[in-house]
């Protein structure tokens, strides 16, 4: 009887996500079962290589991207919203970007701009088209070097199963998550994970960590979408051509 | 701060290279003749233990590794030479002391060549080394972990009397502007050092993209040659597909449009849609939107790339006009931690001063130069 009752549990769970699958055909579900092409020259990875951008224009608000916690709200310690209010109300004086620096990680990963996946066995090359912005990822089994801290961070990356896992950590505080002022320390520790869902599709998540900032971990997922056109090229976003004048 | 280190050298390589010795981030020279201590350049980014840049290879280096699709291997780590000084072009030789610039760019690379033959490899390199009154000091460049072997490279003859200048064809060295162009090239000079495109943290433009200090990481991906250069944390992404169409016409940009093919071992890349905006040098050769470059990387053995660029734009040149120079496997060796050698990041924009070191310094108000300038 018992077991009876687990197969039928078995069964409307089975029922439960076959029905999901269908009402959300390119959810996650259903997209774990694609198997990606593997790399020209390293067969034993899935080829993350290509021209990305993110589907949804996360950079404006992370929240919105967040999937845990469920309340899509970034778990500040106290003070941390009063924080995020003042640095929305100065954001064209704060926010580093509008002086054209680098963006840090991972909203590198999901601003308004296109970026280019280059793979190799020992480095994975990411190239953003804003202002010639170029993170190297180290798939050659190295720690952390204990760098200072940096615009984008260090980042070690390795291999679970088809998903690229990376590993950042080394940042400045001077870079925020979106253009709503959201924030950081630079005890900022993000692990990346990079999944293809699909011939032209790839779901990026970032778990975000920062005991100065944060009471808990959070994570967000953001689709991706790849240009496949034969002639794509990442274009160049100047970015300082239209900076205001060197003071 | 690159630009006015160049600017001094033209004056006298020797306060160059003081004035080097003398500022955070940049490496410790090595004494003229290569041998400077092993990680030298332990200053540049603060990381604990030396940068760990070293000199040439003691052996012979064999052919260039191939990829798995069967052509040369550019993978690696390269120094990139810095345009000479007094510019591209080969100086006058009544204009003696203008040819330092190889000698204070290579002391300031850091860590030393133990053993390096570094009059000769400054001579490949670096033209300047051997040059008129004024020049570097022999061997001065040899921290830069030239390729050892390169004495016969392709370009060595420049290292000969001339002293300086990197143009190679048309014989005389220089650049055959159309008289309107060479008044304009000259008033750059004389009035607009300021306008200088590095010097807002832009990138380069090609060739002078192959030219740059820190060096630069180059990949093999199939279908593509990736450079990522330490300094102005500048790309180049060259597609390798003779297939690959240029894009419109009207688009115009810092580092152009290259498309790339095979050649035997030699990489061909077609670079056109580049902007007005970059230079091929500090000193105001300039190009125009018309310009195409036809680029050649020769690999010369496993250390040694030479690098040839052809510039054709009938609207300035009255003849197309090339420049040779090498770019040598960067002999990094890991940090004294063990890990491996790796570019750093180069955060440009922030706290750049150089605008206002051209313009403030000679009493004029620091200003946005490029897309502002009246």
């Amino acid at each position: 009887m018992q077991q009876s009752e687990v197969t039928r549990t078995l069964t409307n769970c089975m029922m439960t996500a076959a029905a999901a699958a269908f009402l959300f055909a390119g959810s996650t579900a259903w997209a774990q079962k694609y198997t990606a092409p593997r790399a020209a020259w390293d067969s034993s990875h899935p080829d993350l290589s290509g021209i990305w951008q993110a589907k949804a224009n996360a950079g404006d608000d992370i929240e919105k991207s967040i999937v845990d916690p469920s309340n899509k709200k970034i778990p500040y310690l106290p003070g941390g919203a009063a924080k995020v209010k003042a640095n929305a109300a100065a954001k064209a004086k704060l926010d580093t970007m509008a002086k054209c620096y680098m963006p840090g990680v991972p909203r590198m990963m999901y601003m308004n701009y296109p970026f280019q996946i280059f793979m190799t066995p020992k480095y994975i090359p990411i190239v953003s088209e804003y202002s010639h912005t170029y993170r190297i990822i180290y798939m050659d089994g190295s720690e952390h070097a204990g760098y200072i801290p940096l615009w984008l961070g260090d980042s070690r990356g390795h291999w679970d199963g088809d998903t690229l896992v990376v590993d950042v950590v080394s940042f400045n505080d001077q870079t925020w998550l979106d253009k709503a002022g959201n924030y950081h320390s630079d005890q900022l520790h993000v692990v990346e994970r990079y999944t293809r869902t699909g011939p032209t599709t790839m779901t990026y998540e970032a778990t975000i960590s920062d005991p100065k900032v944060y009471s808990k971990d959070w994570k967000i997922s953001v689709p991706l979408t790849l240009d496949n056109k034969p002639n794509a090229r990442l274009m160049e976003y100047e970015c300082q051509e239209l900076a205001p004048a060197v003071e | 701060m690159k630009k006015i280190l160049l600017m001094l050298a033209t004056v006298t390589t020797t306060a160059a290279v003081a004035l080097f010795m003398t500022l955070p981030g940049a490496g410790q020279a090595g004494p003229p003749g290569g041998g400077g201590p092993p990680g030298g350049g332990a200053a540049k980014g603060g990381r604990g233990g030396g940068r760990g840049r070293g000199g040439a290879p003691a052996e012979p280096a064999g052919p260039m590794p191939k990829t798995p699709d069967g052509h040369p291997d550019f993978s690696g780590f390269w120094n990139l030479p810095d345009p000479p000084a007094a510019g591209v072009e080969r100086p006058d030789a009544a204009a003696g002391g203008r040819g330092g610039g190889g000698g204070g760019r290579g002391g300031a690379k850091g860590g030393g060549a133990p053993g390096a033959p570094g009059g000769a490899d400054v001579a490949t390199i670096a033209p300047g080394g051997g040059g008129p009154p004024g020049g570097g000091p022999p061997g001065g460049g040899a921290a830069r972990g030239a390729g050892g072997p390169g004495g016969g490279a392709p370009g060595g003859g420049r290292a000969g009397g001339g002293g300086g200048g990197w143009v190679v064809d048309p014989p005389d060295g220089k650049i055959p502007y159309t008289p309107e162009a060479r008044a304009k090239q000259q008033d750059i000079l004389a009035n607009h050092l300021a306008d200088e495109p590095e010097l807002n943290c832009y990138e380069s433009g090609v060739p002078h993209a192959e030219a740059n200090r820190f060096g630069a990481q180059i990949l093999m991906t199939p279908g593509y040659m990736v450079q990522l250069t330490e300094f102005l944390h500048a790309v180049r992404i060259i597609p390798i597909d003779p297939n690959r169409k240029h894009i419109d016409a009207k688009y115009h940009l810092f580092q152009g449009d290259p498309i790339a093919h095979w050649e035997g071992d030699t990489l061909v890349v077609d670079t056109t849609n580049q902007n007005n905006k970059t230079w091929f040098d500090l000193v105001g050769n300039f190009k125009t939107e018309n310009l195409h470059v036809t680029e050649k990387f020769i690999p010369q053995d496993a250390n040694t790339i030479v690098y040839e660029s052809t510039m054709h734009d009938p609207t300035i040149y009255t003849r197309d006009w090339s420049m040779r120079w090498n770019l040598t496997r960067d002999m990094a060796r890991p940090n004294s931690d063990g890990h491996p050698h790796e570019l750093m990041e180069f955060g440009c924009i922030e706290g750049n001063r150089d605008v206002q070191h051209y313009t403030e310094d000679k009493g004029g108000k620091a200003k946005q130069v490029l897309g502002k300038k009246q």
